[in-house]
C-alpha cells in the first residue's frame, strides 16, 4: 500500500504537468484533491464537455450567500489535471480539505467573539466588505510565499515566485520532483517558527483523516494532491490519528450550497483586486499547451497581436526576438527563457524600446481575457437559470471583455434588452453600466456590459426574492420601498422601475409616494423628488408605461410645494439657502419641462410671494426676481424699483451681495445679450455716487467672480464701450422697413423644418 | 600614471580585464575576449572567485546590461537610446572594451558625417598614381572592425543624414562591405557588431529608416531611479576625475554631492523632493553627467582659487551654468526655484547666498 503525496503550487503549469505524468506512471486507484468536500457531488460534472476552464467551484452559506468562497480551476491547475485524470480512468475522487460548512461556522463564531476588535483577521478570507476570496490562493499568501522566498534567497535569487518557477515549473525533467518539494517544505516547516494557526491545524488534521479513511476502504495506491506547504504534514498518518480525532470532534456546522460558475483569467491574475493569485495566467496557459515551445510560438502570437493593432512586425523580428531570449537565458544561466526574458526581448526587438505597447501585450496575452463555460444542466438556483435563459434569448453574450451596446428603444428586441438590464440594475446585479447616449431623443440607451465572476454570488444572493427576474425585481423593489421613508429614495426607485417595466412595483411605489407626499411637511424632500418624477413622465412616449399617472402626481406635489415654499425661504442660513437655491433652480427646470399652464400660474404666484416677502432669503429672493423677469411678469419700472430697493445702501451689505448673486445666477451670457438687463445694472451703477460705489464695489466683485473668465472679459469690454442704452433686440421692427414679400419666401422652409404640411396652412 | 589626458577603458581597467580573462570559465563567442557573463560582471562590478574586486562601470539595472550584451551575441546590432548624459557612450565604450578589448573603433556621427567616414575613402594620391587597388583604400573604423571581428561604435547615429545612415544596412544585414571599384568585398569576421548611440532629446535629428531600425535592438537607458543611485554615480565618477587630474583639493563631502544631485533631480522632474512643491522645468537636460561635471568644476575651483575645500560658492557658478541654458526663460525658472525651494531649507543657506550673489 502506498500513499503518494504530491505537493504542488496552485495554478502552476509545471506542477500540473508533473502531476499528470506522475499519475499516469503510478496508476493510483483513488485520487484525493485539496478542495472542499462540500462540493464532492459537483465532481461528477467535471468531465462534462461543456465545462470548460477557467471555471470555479462556488461554495456559499445557504443562509447568507454573501459568505462565499471560490475554488477556481484553470486548465493548467494541477488539481484540474488530477480531477480530469481520475474522471478519465473512472477512479474514485474526493476533495479532502476541511469542509466549508465547518470553516464558515468557525469564522462566524470568530466574528462574533471578535466583533469588538477593529481588525477582523478573518482567516477564512472573508474580508469586511463581504467579498469572497479564492480558497486555493489563500494558501499562497497566508503561509506560502514567505518560506519560499527564504529558499530563493538561499539560492541567490530575490523573488520566491521566480525561483519556484525556475526550479519546479520550467523544469523539463521531473524525476522525483515531488520528493524534493516535500523535503524542502519539511525543512522550512521545521526551521520556521510555526504559527499557531488553529484553522491550519484543523485543515491538516482533516486531510489526514480523509487519507486514513480511504486507507481503511482498502485502496492500495493513493494519490494526494495538495499545496506544497501541506505535503510534509500529511506524511505521518499513524501517530497523529488520536490527536486529529480529538481536535475534529464536535466542530460547529452550517448549511452550505455549491455550484460551478464560469471564471476568468483576469480574476486569476494579481491585479483584479483579490491580492492573491497568479500574475500571468495567459502565459501559463501557453506554457501548459506548448511546454516545448522555445519562445517561437509565443513571439508569433505577440507579433500577430501587434499586427492586429497596426504595428509592422516582420518574421525577421520574431526570429531576432527568439534569438535574444536564448542569449539572455544563457547569460543568466537559465535552462530555458522565462516570461521575463520574453518581455525584455519583446521590448527591445519588437517595440523599439517603447514600453507603451507592452501594456497591450500584458493585458491581451500575458493575462488574457478568457472566460470559461459551465453546462446549462448543472443544478443552479432558479433565478440564475432565468437570467441565463434571458441572456440567451436576448443575445447578450457573457464576456470578460467590456462591450458596448446601443439600444434603440423603438425596436422591440432592444426594448426587451433594456428592460432586462434595468431589472438587473434594480436588483443591484452590476453587469451592465448605463451611460449617457449621444444624440438627442429619449429612445436611445447606451450600455457597457462586462461580466465579472462575482456577479454569480449576487445572483444567488438575490435568488431569495423570486424565481424569475421579473418576480425578484418586483419583490425586491417593493420590499425596499416598504423600508424607506425618504421621498427622494422612493422616486429614484420609481425612476429605475419604469424603464424596468415592473407594474406591480410601480403601483406600490406610486401609492407610497402619494402617501409620503401627503404626510410629508418637508418641502425640501418634495422638491428633491420632483426632477426624477418629471423625468419619468417624459419616458411616456417611448416606454409603454402610464406616464400620465406619474405626471399627475408630480403636479400634485408641485402644488404642495408652491404652497409651502415661501415659508421655507424665510430665515434660512447661508448654506441652507444655497442648497435651497439649487433645488429651486432644478424645480424651475422641471416645471418648464412639464409645460402645464396651471402649474405655471401657480409657480409664478409662488415666486412673486417669495419676492415680496422681505424676510425671504436674499439669494433666493434675487433669483426669483430674475425668474419673474425672465417670464416677463416683472418688467420696466417695477423691476428697476425692485432692483434698486434690494441693492440700496441701507441694506446689509452681505444681504445685498447675496441678492445680486441670486439675481445674476448663471447669467453671465444673458447679461451680455439682454440689453434690458444690461441697462438695468449699467444705469444703477452709473447712478451711484462715488462714495457709495466704492462701498458696493466688493459686492459686485463677489458676484461677477462667479462668471467665467471669458464672460468677464466680454462684460468688461462691453462696459468700456460705453452706455448702450438702445435695446436693439427688443425693438419691434417698424412697419415701414419691413419687407413682407421677402419674409414670405422663407415661410415654406420654416414650415418644412417644423414638419407642418404646407397645403393645410393658410398663410 | 599615464601621460594621456583620458585613457581608454581597456587601458584604465586593464588589470580588471586581465583578471576577468583569467577567471573566465564560461563559453566565449568566437573572437570575444570575455564570455557574455564576464562582460556583464565587468559592467556591473562584483567579486571574482579569487577575491578580486571588479569596480562597477554602470550603476543601475543589471538586466539592462544583460539585454545589451545578449543582443551583441545575436545577429542584431545594439542601439543605446536615451536622454543626454545617461551614460550611453560610457556603456558603449565599456561594452566594446569588455568584448573586443578595444574601444577605439569609433565613428562620431554628425550632420556632416559622409559615406566615406562609414564605408571607406580613397587615398587620392595613390589612386591617381597606382589606379584603384586595395592599397589606395582608406579604411574606416567600421571596415577595420569588420576585418578584425571587433565591435565598432557609432556615436549619435541619429545626427547622421538618412542617406548616410542607410549605408549601414548592407553591413548589418549581409555582414559585408562591397567595394565595387575593386569588384571585391570585405566580409565581416565573426565577432563583428555595431553599438550605436542616439539621444531622444535633440531636435533636428534624422529618424532611422524602418529598414535600418529593424537591424537594431533598442535598449533605452533611463535616468537613475533613486537619488542614492545617482549620488553613487556622481561620487564614483568624481573620484576617478580627481585621481586623473591630481587636484590638491579634499574629496567632496557626500553632503555636497547630495545637494547637487537633489537640485538636478528636482529641476529635471519638476517636483520638489518632498513631493510638495511644483517646480518649473528648465530647458537644459540636467543629466547625471552634468552633475558630475559641476562637481568636478567645483573641485577645480576649490583647488586652484579656493581654500582646497569644496564649498557652496565653488559650486554655484557651475550649477547656474548647467541650469540656465536659455538666458531669459531659464533664469526666471532658476530664480523662482531659488526663492521657493532653496531658500526655506535651513541647511542650504550657504548655497542660496552663493547663487544669489551670482545672479
Amino acid at each position: 500500500m502506498a500513499v503518494h503525496i504530491l505537493g504542488i503550487r496552485h495554478h502552476g503549469p509545471g506542477s500540473a504537468r508533473n502531476v499528470k505524468a506522475f499519475l499516469e506512471e503510478t496508476n493510483p486507484d483513488v485520487v484525493l484533491v485539496e478542495g472542499p468536500p462540500d462540493a464532492d457531488h459537483l465532481l461528477e460534472w467535471s468531465n462534462h464537455e461543456e465545462l470548460k476552464p477557467p471555471v470555479s467551484i462556488l461554495v456559499y452559506e445557504s443562509e447568507n450567500p454573501k459568505k462565499a468562497v471560490f475554488y477556481p480551476f484553470a486548465e493548467f491547475s494541477p488539481e484540474w489535471q488530477a480531477i480530469q485524470y481520475a474522471k478519465r480512468n473512472k477512479l474514485p475522487l474526493h476533495f479532502m480539505d476541511l469542509p466549508l460548512n465547518h470553516q464558515f461556522a468557525l469564522s462566524n463564531i470568530a466574528a462574533e467573539t471578535d466583533s469588538q476588535s477593529a481588525e477582523n483577521s478573518d482567516t477564512n478570507g472573508n474580508n469586511a466588505d463581504g467579498e469572497p476570496s479564492e480558497g486555493l490562493n489563500n494558501d499562497i499568501t497566508a503561509e506560502y510565499i514567505d518560506p519560499i522566498s527564504l529558499l530563493a534567497q538561499a539560492a541567490g535569487m530575490d523573488d520566491g515566485e521566480k525561483w519556484w518557477e525556475q526550479q519546479f515549473e520550467n523544469r523539463i525533467d521531473n524525476h522525483e520532483v515531488f520528493e524534493a518539494v516535500r523535503e524542502a517544505m519539511q525543512v522550512l516547516r521545521e526551521t520556521l517558527p510555526s504559527k499557531e494557526n488553529k484553522l491550519e491545524q484543523l485543515r491538516e488534521a482533516y486531510m489526514r483523516k480523509v487519507i486514513r479513511q480511504v486507507e481503511k476502504e482498502k485502496f492500495q495506491n493513493i494519490a494526494v494532491i495538495c499545496g506544497a506547504w501541506h505535503a510534509p504534514a500529511l506524511n505521518d498518518l499513524k501517530n497523529t490519528s488520536k490527536a486529529d480525532n480529538e481536535i475534529l470532534k464536535g466542530l460547529a456546522k452550517v448549511k452550505t450550497e455549491c455550484t460551478w460558475t464560469p471564471w476568468t483569467y483576469n480574476r486569476l491574475s494579481l491585479y483584479s483586486g483579490y491580492g492573491a493569485g497568479i500574475e500571468s495566467p495567459g502565459w501559463y496557459h501557453h506554457l501548459w499547451n506548448y511546454s516545448e515551445d522555445d519562445g517561437t510560438r509565443w513571439f508569433v502570437k505577440v507579433a500577430k497581436l501587434l499586427r492586429l493593432k497596426g504595428m509592422d512586425v516582420s518574421v525577421a523580428h520574431v526570429i531576432e526576438a527568439v534569438r535574444l531570449t536564448h542569449s539572455l537565458a544563457a547569460i543568466r544561466k537559465l535552462s530555458k527563457p522565462g516570461l521575463e526574458e520574453m518581455i525584455e526581448a519583446t521590448l527591445v526587438v519588437l517595440c523599439s524600446g517603447e514600453s507603451i505597447l507592452l501594456d497591450l501585450i500584458h493585458s491581451e496575452l500575458i493575462v488574457s481575457d478568457c472566460i470559461g463555460t459551465v453546462p446549462t444542466e448543472i443544478p443552479k438556483p432558479p433565478l440564475q437559470l432565468d437570467i441565463e435563459k434571458l441572456q440567451k434569448k436576448l443575445r447578450l453574450g457573457v464576456s470578460a471583455e467590456s462591450k458596448a451596446y446601443i439600444l434603440d428603444l423603438r425596436k422591440d428586441n432592444d426594448l426587451e434588452k433594456s428592460i432586462f438590464l434595468h431589472r438587473l440594475e434594480l436588483l443591484e446585479i452590476k453587469w451592465g453600466n448605463k451611460q449617457h447616449a449621444e444624440g438627442k431623443g429619449t429612445f436611445k440607451e447606451q450600455w457597457t456590459l462586462q461580466w465579472i465572476p462575482s456577479l454569480a454570488i449576487d445572483i444567488i444572493e438575490k435568488g431569495s426574492w423570486g424565481n424569475t427576474l421579473e418576480d425578484a425585481a418586483n419583490s425586491f423593489v417593493i420590499n425596499k420601498s416598504a423600508q424607506s421613508d425618504s421621498l427622494a429614495e422612493i422616486t429614484a426607485l420609481l425612476e429605475g422601475s419604469i424603464p424596468a417595466e415592473l407594474p406591480k412595483a410601480i403601483d406600490a411605489l406610486i401609492l407610497k409616494i402619494q402617501n409620503l407626499a401627503a404626510t410629508s411637511g418637508d418641502v425640501i424632500q418634495l422638491m428633491k423628488a420632483i426632477p426624477s418624477l418629471v423625468n419619468v413622465s417624459r419616458y411616456g412616449n417611448v416606454r409603454k408605461t402610464d406616464a400620465d399617472l406619474v405626471s399627475n402626481i408630480a403636479k400634485n406635489m408641485i402644488t404642495r410645494i408652491c404652497i409651502s415654499l415661501p415659508a421655507a425661504c424665510v430665515s434660512v442660513n447661508e448654506d441652507a439657502s444655497a442648497h435651497l437655491l439649487e433645488l429651486v433652480f432644478k424645480l424651475n427646470d422641471s416645471i418648464n419641462i412639464l409645460s402645464d399652464q396651471d402649474i405655471f400660474v401657480q409657480w409664478q404666484q409662488t415666486l412673486s410671494s417669495i419676492r415680496r416677502n422681505h424676510n425671504s432669503s436674499p439669494v433666493i429672493s434675487g433669483y426669483t426676481t430674475r425668474l419673474l423677469y425672465d417670464q416677463r411678469i416683472l418688467t420696466g419700472e417695477q423691476l428697476i424699483n425692485t432692483f434698486s430697493y434690494s441693492m440700496s445702501f441701507a441694506n446689509d451689505a452681505e444681504k445685498a451681495a447675496s441678492w445680486l448673486e441670486g439675481f445674476l445666477k448663471g447669467s453671465g451670457t444673458i447679461l451680455l445679450v439682454d440689453s434690458a438687463l444690461w441697462n438695468l445694472i449699467n444705469n444703477w451703477v452709473a447712478d451711484l455716487s462715488e462714495e457709495v460705489f466704492v462701498q458696493v464695489l466688493p459686492l459686485l466683485r463677489r458676484t461677477f467672480s462667479e462668471f467665467t473668465n471669458s464672460e468677464r472679459r466680454k462684460l468688461g469690454e462691453k462696459a468700456k464701450d460705453g452706455n448702450i442704452l438702445t435695446n436693439k433686440s427688443n425693438q419691434k421692427p417698424s412697419e415701414e422697413s419691413f419687407d413682407f414679400t421677402k419674409a414670405k419666401k422663407g415661410i415654406p422652409v420654416v414650415l418644412q423644418l417644423l414638419g407642418i404640411d404646407q397645403t393645410k396652412v393658410n398663410i | 600614471m599615464s601621460n594621456f589626458l583620458r585613457e581608454h577603458a581597456e587601458q584604465l581597467y586593464a588589470q580588471e580585464l586581465e583578471e576577468l580573462i583569467k577567471q573566465d570559465s564560461d563559453k566565449k563567442p568566437f573572437n570575444w575576449k570575455l564570455s557574455p557573463q564576464s562582460v556583464v560582471t565587468y559592467l556591473i562590478g562584483g567579486k571574482l572567485k579569487n577575491g578580486f574586486e571588479i569596480s562597477p562601470k554602470y550603476i543601475g539595472n543589471r538586466r539592462l546590461m544583460e539585454i545589451a550584451v545578449a543582443t551583441l551575441t545575436t545577429d542584431r546590432a545594439l542601439l543605446l537610446y536615451g536622454l543626454p548624459g545617461t551614460a550611453k557612450s560610457w556603456v558603449s565604450e565599456h561594452i566594446s572594451a569588455g568584448i573586443s578589448g578595444d574601444s577605439t573603433m569609433i565613428v562620431q556621427g554628425t550632420a556632416g558625417t559622409s559615406e566615406e567616414a562609414i564605408r571607406y575613402g580613397w587615398n587620392y594620391a595613390r589612386l591617381l598614381a597606382e589606379g584603384p587597388s586595395s592599397n589606395a583604400i582608406v579604411e574606416t573604423p567600421v571596415m577595420r572592425a569588420m576585418k578584425e571581428g571587433k565591435i565598432v561604435r557609432i556615436e549619435e547615429l541619429t545626427r547622421i543624414g538618412s542617406d548616410v545612415q542607410d549605408t549601414l544596412i548592407t553591413i548589418l544585414s549581409e555582414k559585408t562591405l562591397p567595394v565595387p571599384e575593386l569588384n571585391s568585398e570585405i566580409q565581416a569576421a565573426r565577432g563583428f557588431n555595431v553599438i550605436a548611440t542616439a539621444n531622444n532629446r535633440d531636435k533636428g535629428v534624422n529618424e532611422l529608416s524602418s529598414a535600418l531600425k529593424r537591424r537594431f535592438n533598442t535598449v533605452i537607458l533611463p535616468v537613475p531611479d533613486s537619488i542614492d543611485e545617482e549620488i553613487d554615480i556622481v561620487k564614483r565618477r568624481v573620484e576617478s576625475f580627481e585621481k586623473i587630474m591630481e587636484l590638491p583639493a579634499e574629496p567632496p563631502a557626500l553632503q555636497e554631492i547630495r545637494r547637487i544631485v537633489t537640485i538636478f533631480r528636482e529641476l529635471r522632474s519638476g517636483i520638489s523632493s518632498d513631493g510638495k512643491t511644483k517646480i518649473k522645468v528648465p530647458s537644459g537636460t540636467l543629466s547625471t553627467a552634468e552633475a558630475i561635471s559641476v562637481v568636478n568644476n567645483g573641485l577645480a575651483m576649490a583647488a586652484y582659487f579656493g581654500d582646497g575645500l569644496l564649498n557652496a560658492s565653488d559650486l554655484a557658478a557651475g550649477i547656474i551654468g548647467a541650469v540656465v541654458k536659455d538666458p531669459v526663460q531659464d533664469k526666471i525658472i532658476w530664480q523662482e526655484y531659488l526663492e521657493t525651494v532653496v531658500k526655506p531649507r535651513d541647511e542650504w543657506k550657504d548655497i542660496y547666498r552663493a547663487c544669489r550673489d551670482l545672479l
